[in-house]
């Protein structure tokens, strides 16, 4: 009993899956009655994730750790499903016949994610990432469209098989070095490896595989196709809840790496600078709004990496909660964006033109989940971006926090172009956007949280420093 | 430096009062302009009466920081909310508070989009006044990107002559300036070894020179870049000539000395060493400064222009006070910081009025407009004067005690700076007699005067610049109390 309790979320969303399985073995299709079954059932999820954040133990031979990052990390992850199941209402990129299956891959990616983040074994860990992988390859292609769907389709599998193979050679040469394939044992056993370099460049190589979802320089190139390619709603949800999974095995895994000190911070600050100033330099000319973010999520990756590469509570505490606030605020962006492309197409930032008067609403919150994504107060993402500067600096990376505040400046050129078409460019014959009811409430909510959490951060902070304990002392 | 406590939170609820304000302003509809106009006033009219309070009832014996509020705000990092006034920002203060509020009497006309305006507006002074009011350097930097950044949409959508140009340089300019800023504040939350955020309490730590002299010349450049520090100072101009005129005196008026507060609060007050050391580049810049916004000021036609190039003076004027490090050059800045702020936001606010009825700033095609509109133009022609310096204006003893400062510290190059204020006269002067006193423009000869309600902010700015330039003991007497200790410390 006690282990069904520990693993509830998982079996919750496994049961959740197999409901949505069955839905699609329907003969004749009902959109409607499919998201409307998908929308409650994420719904009730999170109330699940919620129930269970404060478990904690053990399950399958060590190999699978319940504790408050985890369960934190499970609940990012209920959310951002749960936000993407709200913006289905308009699902036009993918056929109606396969929306039933459209939901329920997105469960089983769902679940995977939930296992990785809680996986504390290499086995299991590859297991979780490829279940999670192999949902993605297939729902991308899935839009309905010219082609371009299968370009990002195949570019999004065979980036990911070629990183997964990394991290399969890299994990061989964990196995080989520390005879284990359990975290514990490994970090236990990695002072004594610190003559040879298999240690050190098994790590580099496996964080590869997490590397690739979290686009990091150089495993980035995937992103800006995918984001192109995909369908909106699935966009959204790997832009979000996908980021945040690999955030935290990210975050579990680096600190295998901590006993090589410098050598092994070296190449993560190496990563991040380039991660984050090629992002932004390249987002600057992009004519395509998830283009656009795309370049954004890689300069993102890299502001993420900052604070990883402290390896100090202060740092991992403050990557919690800027995944967390990355979450919210590039949902913001994408919410907006799949209620103006109401049919489902790919917009491009010229077509938020005069959004301020085709819906006001959108508009604030396109403008603040930007501001946000720039760092600009009161927002989740100012407090998240300083309090990783401010770790950063106490452990003495000055130019690297200099090089990030610089990036800041010129992320703001593309986002304020965005918010120039929407505030101050005439509609001129762009249709009225009408977001309905419960996306109207959804916006107030996510404006509320992204002020909210920005001016008030105690709480999560709080919350994140508990959770970081598990993963940094044990 | 003591902290008095405080029973009542003053300070809190001059900063929410404009929060309040944009909170109802939001639910009120579009079209009901009044009322929402009506709210903006009443939040900035409770903003000015908190500042008038605490800087009529700042203890001057008692000196120190008083009216403190703190509480502990973010544990794991060090960050509290703390809030307290003492003699250099009880001024500033007061100044936000004269220019938010005159500032909404002006933009009293305003028709399009107007619920947006004062929103964003309010939301800008809540900025200012946090900046001016934290000892915290995290909620001093919060404060400050708050105050900078919707000055990108109050330009873009009201502005006026190239809006979307000067938008997009004077953002960017300031947001290059925050990303010299985190790293110098963040360098001494670090090697500071506590860890907190708390000015003060870092005040008493002795950081090594080589981080002084690093952290300095970081926020020198950061800050300096809103204070339009030359050679920095190429955003302002642009930037003054197409903002809406409301935004221009807010800007001008307070923005631009969030910049010289900024270096006057932290690095100069936390890293002396480093201000020994930066203090001749410093005082040349600003010589610079002052010389050039003279003479390129001198080729201007556009009256807006006129005005941005005469700011980026008069700001050198105050940069320059600070760099002499002395009690009477500190004063004099941080008094003229007060009286630039309220003669320039006079200066934008008269020139805003005369060119929302005849569309034009031209010097040469306003003529004598003296003869048309008496009134609005003697709003002008007092600011000029004050601006060229003459006695009985507030800005006369600011720039006699930097200057008296500046010839002690600096010799020659004080000199320099000394004598092109002689070259500013000429400067106001030709811009008076060219656009007031020639032959008035017939196209606009049946234009109505400003009428005595229109006028009421504008005989607010005269009325403040003459009560602390005949009494200026009123105000040096509160900024010495900060100003002594301060220096000591230098």
């Amino acid at each position: 009993m006690k282990a069904a309790a520990l693993f509830a979320p998982e079996i919750y969303y496994l049961l959740m899956g197999l409901a949505l399985f069955l839905g699609s073995l329907r003969k004749q299709e009902k959109p409607q009655n499919d998201f409307q079954v998908f929308l409650s059932l994420s719904g009730v999820g999170i109330l699940v994730c919620v129930l269970s954040l404060f478990q904690q133990g053990e399950l399958f031979f060590a190999a699978y750790k319940v504790d408050l990052f985890s369960q934190i990390f499970k609940l990012a992850l209920a959310l951002g499903l749960f936000l993407t199941a709200l913006i289905c209402h308009n699902l036009h990129g993918i056929e109606e016949r396969y929306h039933a299956e459209f939901y329920f891959f997105l469960t089983t990616c769902t679940v995977g994610m939930m296992m990785l983040v809680s996986a504390v074994e290499l086995l299991t860990i590859y297991l979780a990432l490829e279940l999670a992988s192999y949902s993605l390859y297939i729902l991308i292609p899935m839009r309905r469209g010219d082609g371009i769907d299968v370009e990002a389709g195949i570019k999004y599998l065979f980036i990911g098989a070629v990183s997964s193979c990394f991290m399969l050679f890299g994990l061989s040469y964990i196995f080989g070095a520390a005879h284990s394939t359990y975290l514990a044992d490994i970090m236990a056993k990695m002072p004594t490896l610190l003559q040879s370099p298999a240690g050190l460049l098994g790590i580099v190589l496996a964080l590869a595989g997490f590397f690739f979802k979290l686009s990091v320089f150089p495993i980035h190139f995937w992103a800006p196709d995918v984001y192109q390619g995909g369908a909106n709603q699935l966009v959204a949800y790997i832009a979000t809840a996908s980021k945040a999974a690999a955030v935290a095995i990210i975050l579990r895994f680096a600190v295998l790496g901590t006993p090589y000190g410098y050598s092994f911070a070296q190449i993560l600050v190496f990563l991040s600078i380039v991660s984050m100033t090629l992002g932004n330099l390249v987002a600057i000319i992009q004519k395509d709004f998830k283009r656009m973010l795309a370049y954004s999520s890689i300069a993102h990756a890299g502001y993420i990496l900052m604070g990883v590469l402290t390896f100090s509570e202060p740092g991992y505490t403050s990557v919690i909660y800027y995944a967390v606030a990355y979450l919210i605020m590039n949902f913001t962006c994408f919410m907006v964006l799949s209620e103006v492309a109401s049919d489902g197409r790919d917009l491009q930032i010229t077509e938020f033109a005069g959004l301020y008067y085709r819906s006001p609403l959108l508009a604030l919150a396109l403008m603040l989940g930007l501001f946000s994504l720039a760092g600009v107060p009161p927002s989740i993402g100012f407090t998240g971006k300083l309090l990783i500067f401010t770790s950063a600096m106490n452990q003495g990376y000055f130019w690297l926090v200099l090089i990030g505040a610089v990036n800041g400046t010129i992320s703001l050129y593309y986002y304020l172009r965005v918010v120039y078409a929407a505030y101050f460019m005439e509609p001129g014959d762009l249709p009225k956007v009408q977001p309905s009811y419960a996306i109207r409430c959804t916006t107030y909510a996510l404006i509320l949280i992204i002020i909210g959490f920005g001016v008030f951060p105690m709480h999560v902070v709080d919350l994140a420093r508990t959770a970081v304990k598990f993963v940094l002392y044990t | 430096m003591v902290e008095h406590l405080t029973n009542f939170p003053y300070l809190t609820c001059m900063l929410v009062s404009p929060v309040i304000g944009i909170l109802i302003i939001l639910f009120l509809k579009e079209e009901q302009h009044f009322l929402i106009r009506t709210v903006a006033l009443v939040s900035a009219a409770v903003s000015l009466g908190f500042a008038i309070y605490t800087f009529a009832a700042y203890d001057k014996a008692l000196g120190g920081l008083q009216f403190v509020e703190k509480y502990e705000w973010v544990k794991g990092f060090g960050i509290s909310y703390f809030v307290g006034v003492d003699g250099l920002n009880a001024p500033m203060l007061l100044l936000t508070g004269i220019v938010i509020f005159t500032g909404v009497l002006t933009m009293w006309e305003l028709e399009n989009r107007v619920k947006e305006y004062f929103a964003f507006m309010l939301f800008l002074v809540t900025g200012v006044f946090g900046v001016f009011m934290s000892m915290d350097m995290f909620f001093f930097f919060l404060f400050y990107e708050i105050a900078v950044v919707p000055m990108y949409i109050l330009i873009l959508i009201w502005g006026s002559t190239r809006k979307e140009y000067a938008a997009m340089k004077l953002t960017l300019y300031l947001m290059a300036g925050s990303g010299l800023i985190i790293p110098g504040l963040l360098l001494l939350y670090s090697t500071s070894g506590l860890f907190t955020f708390d000015l003060i309490k870092l005040h008493g730590v002795q950081f090594t020179p080589w981080v002084q002299k690093l952290v300095f010349v970081l926020l020198l450049f950061g800050f300096g870049v809103l204070a339009a520090m030359w050679p920095f100072h190429t955003w302002s101009p642009v930037g003054h000539v197409a903002a809406p005129t409301a935004v221009s005196m807010l800007h001008a008026g307070v923005l631009m000395k969030l910049g010289s507060y900024g270096i006057l609060r932290i690095p100069m007050y936390l890293c002396p060493e480093g201000f020994q050391f930066w203090a001749q580049l410093m005082g040349l810049l600003a010589i610079c400064g002052i010389v050039y916004g003279v003479f390129v000021g001198l080729a201007q036609t556009d009256l807006k222009y006129v005005i941005g190039y005469s700011s980026v003076s008069h700001m050198g004027i105050v940069a320059l006070g600070l760099a002499t490090g002395t009690t009477d050059g500190l004063n004099g800045s941080v008094f003229q910081m007060f009286a630039h702020g309220i003669m320039t936001a006079l200066f934008f606010s008269a020139v805003g009025y005369i060119y929302d009825r005849t569309h034009t700033r031209d010097i040469h095609e306003l003529g004598g407009f003296c003869k048309i509109m008496p009134v609005a133009s003697a709003f002008f022609i007092t600011a000029a004067l004050c601006g060229a310096g003459v006695p009985g204006f507030a800005s006369f003893w600011a720039e006699l005690l930097v200057f008296i400062a500046a010839v002690k510290v600096f010799g020659i190059g004080g000199l320099i700076a000394l004598a092109s204020i002689v070259v500013g006269a000429l400067f106001a002067l030709r811009v008076v007699q060219n656009s007031f006193y020639n032959e008035p423009n017939p196209k606009f000869v049946h234009f109505e005067d400003v009428s005595p309600f229109l006028g009421l902010p504008r005989m607010i700015l005269i009325a403040t610049l003459l009560l602390f330039g005949i009494f200026p003991s009123l105000m040096l007497d509160v900024i010495k109390t900060a100003v002594e200790p301060f220096v000591s410390g230098l």
